[in-house]
């Protein structure tokens, strides 16, 4: 494979860093010196994984990943340290953000542990309930359809609305938070955990018969496996709702949490660290989905 | 010899879409000597394919009996193979392990890597070996065929139960297939496999059985029972060359779309 020596990433990179060298028009300091080493260790790392990617179309992705990635630094960094086209207060320079995030990172990480922590009872909590009840109650020929309507109704009431029962009955805020994020994933889970069910393909039903499999096995080899697919769509309907309300939450009642860490620092007009928060939470959100998605292709890898 | 499978007087009666009693068969009885090939023809909604479940514990007689060793039909057992033409094999497991599954569903004391073996074994046989890690999504439809009817072998029933198996299969593979079946069931270690093979193909019905079972429709009946004299192991191509073949084909032919031209209201059918 040829490589071309300069792409236009790399391009963009060195113009983000000549950028930093132009002259700061703020009155705080933009911290542009830090700003030159995180956009130093930038290219490391994309060089480095540039070198682990092996298809023409991998290395394409990249190539516009980091375009859109460097024109976007590059467009903050005028727009704020270089030209003050922004309120200062509102908007801060990319070196003082970049700088904050790596002061706070013990703060950051215990936020994000706390978030975290709480959807992963939620969810696991929600999911470990939802998939077996769906797998009973989609394979009930009685119970099926009476409960696929419950189901409807109750999953369409938004689970923020049980707070106020959650306050009331449960000792703390974190406990509000698993039960509503438990919640939020039960319900869709079960929904298409059921739907899934319903709709396995008959004729596959009766090949596991003719092979006389018992009723376990029926469950967990043959009923379970091919309702993955539409499980997995539930879990995932479940997995952003739960990060939307816990992320609400956060802002509004709690004293932990990557939601609590934005509210917290934007009531002090610290809008340096806001930014912080906003970026960290879409870093982590999009690492959890991915490997959400990654373990859905690895245990779907059959459907091609 | 003896019987293998006794229908006798067999009903199938169920209650179709709207709640109206449909009646699929309607006193049918036919026998099934044991290593015996028959094929039951007939076109499509004649009930043959309800005579296969019957067969093979999906469906209960609603009138008469279906014996199998002389004991009556009581669900499902590994003791029949079945392959149908759509969904035999599960689309989660790889080829393998739906050979494996079935070998553990057959033997349950059968060690898993006795499993393996067995099922690289008959993915050997029906020209598969290697793809043994495959999906059956990333198998062609005659693949995906091959590796049900290696399951159903593997399992070393003494019945196999076959619903149109080659049917949308294309014409080219159709015929290969047809031919490694022939080959498989002709050449069996242990005697051969009493098989009750569902078509509507009569030229795959000359090819493969011993006796042809015509059921004419709604509700389906046994209309005529023939025998196919031809001497096996059989080739297509020779069989196709003898006059006794075109024969036998003209006259099935002339019933089966007879009995077509009824249902449609005239006695002629143009194809």
């Amino acid at each position: 494979m040829k490589r071309k020596l300069v792409r236009f990433n790399t391009l963009l990179w060195v113009v983000l860093l000549a950028v930093q060298f132009l002259p700061d028009r703020t009155e705080k300091d933009a911290l542009s010196p830090a700003m030159v080493w995180f956009v130093v260790g930038a290219g490391v790392f994309m060089t480095l994984l540039a070198l682990r990617i092996k298809t023409a179309e991998g290395l394409q992705l990249h190539v516009d990943v980091f375009c859109a990635i460097f024109a976007c630094l590059i467009a903050w960094t005028l727009a704020t340290a270089k030209w003050n086209l922004m309120r200062e207060s509102l908007f801060p320079a990319p070196g003082q953000v970049f700088t904050q995030m790596a002061e706070d990172y013990s703060k950051i990480f215990i936020n994000i542990g706390s978030s975290l922590g709480i959807i992963a009872q939620g969810f696991v909590l929600g999911a470990v309930i939802a998939i077996p009840l769906g797998l009973f109650f989609g394979e009930s020929a009685r119970f099926g359809k009476a409960a696929g309507y419950i189901a409807v109704f109750l999953g369409a009431i938004p689970p923020v609305v049980y707070i106020p029962y959650g306050i009331a009955l449960l000792p703390t805020f974190r406990s509000v938070s698993v039960f509503v994020i438990f919640l939020a994933t039960f319900w869709p889970t079960l929904a298409s955990t059921m739907s899934g069910v319903a709709h396995i393909e008959r004729r596959v039903l009766d090949s596991a018969r003719v092979l006389n499999v018992n009723r376990p096995t029926m469950l967990f080899r043959i009923v379970l496996p091919a309702s993955l697919p539409s499980i997995f769509n539930g879990l995932g309907i479940g997995l952003t709702i739960s990060f939307i309300l816990l992320t609400s939450a956060e802002m509004i009642g709690s004293k932990a949490g990557m939601g609590y860490y934005v509210r917290y620092y934007s009531d002090f007009g610290d809008y340096t660290r806001t930014v912080v928060g906003i970026i960290i939470i879409g870093i982590v959100i999009t690492a959890i989905m991915y490997g959400f998605n990654r373990l859905q292709r690895r245990l779907l890898r059959w459907r091609g | 010899m003896r019987n293998k499978i006794e229908i006798k007087n067999l009903s199938v009666t169920y209650a179709a879409k709207g709640g109206q009693p449909f009646t699929a068969l309607e006193d049918v009885s036919v026998t099934v000597a044991d290593g015996e090939f028959v094929c039951v023809i007939g076109s499509s909604g004649c009930g043959k394919s309800t005579l296969l479940s019957v067969l093979g514990g999906l469906l209960p007689a609603t009138a008469g009996s279906a014996l199998i060793d002389g004991e009556p039909v009581r669900g499902t057992g590994t003791d029949r193979g079945v392959v149908f033409q759509h969904y035999s094999l599960f689309p989660w497991m790889t080829a393998k392990d739906n050979i494996a599954f079935g070998l553990k569903q057959a033997y349950r004391k059968m060690p898993a890597d006795e499993r393996a073996r067995v099922a690289d074994e008959y993915l050997e046989k029906v020209g598969l070996a290697g793809a043994g890690e495959k999906f059956p999504g990333q198998l062609s439809g005659g693949m995906q065929q091959r590796v049900a009817i290696a399951r159903a072998l593997a399992m070393d029933t003494d019945i196999l139960l076959m619903d149109e198996p080659f049917g949308a299969i294309d014409a080219k593979n159709r015929t290969v297939l047809q031919e490694l079946l022939l080959e498989l069931w002709e050449g069996g270690a242990g005697g051969r496999k009493t098989i009750v093979f569902v078509t509507h193909d009569v030229d795959e019905a000359i090819l493969l059985a011993d006796r042809i079972v015509m059921l004419t429709n709604s509700p389906g009946r046994v209309g005529r029972v023939f025998d196919v004299p031809f001497a096996r192991p059989r080739h297509r191509a020779e069989l196709v060359r003898t006059h006794e073949y075109h024969a036998l084909r003209d006259e099935l032919m002339a019933i089966f779309f007879h009995d077509v031209g009824d249902k449609i209201g005239g006695a002629e059918v143009v194809l």
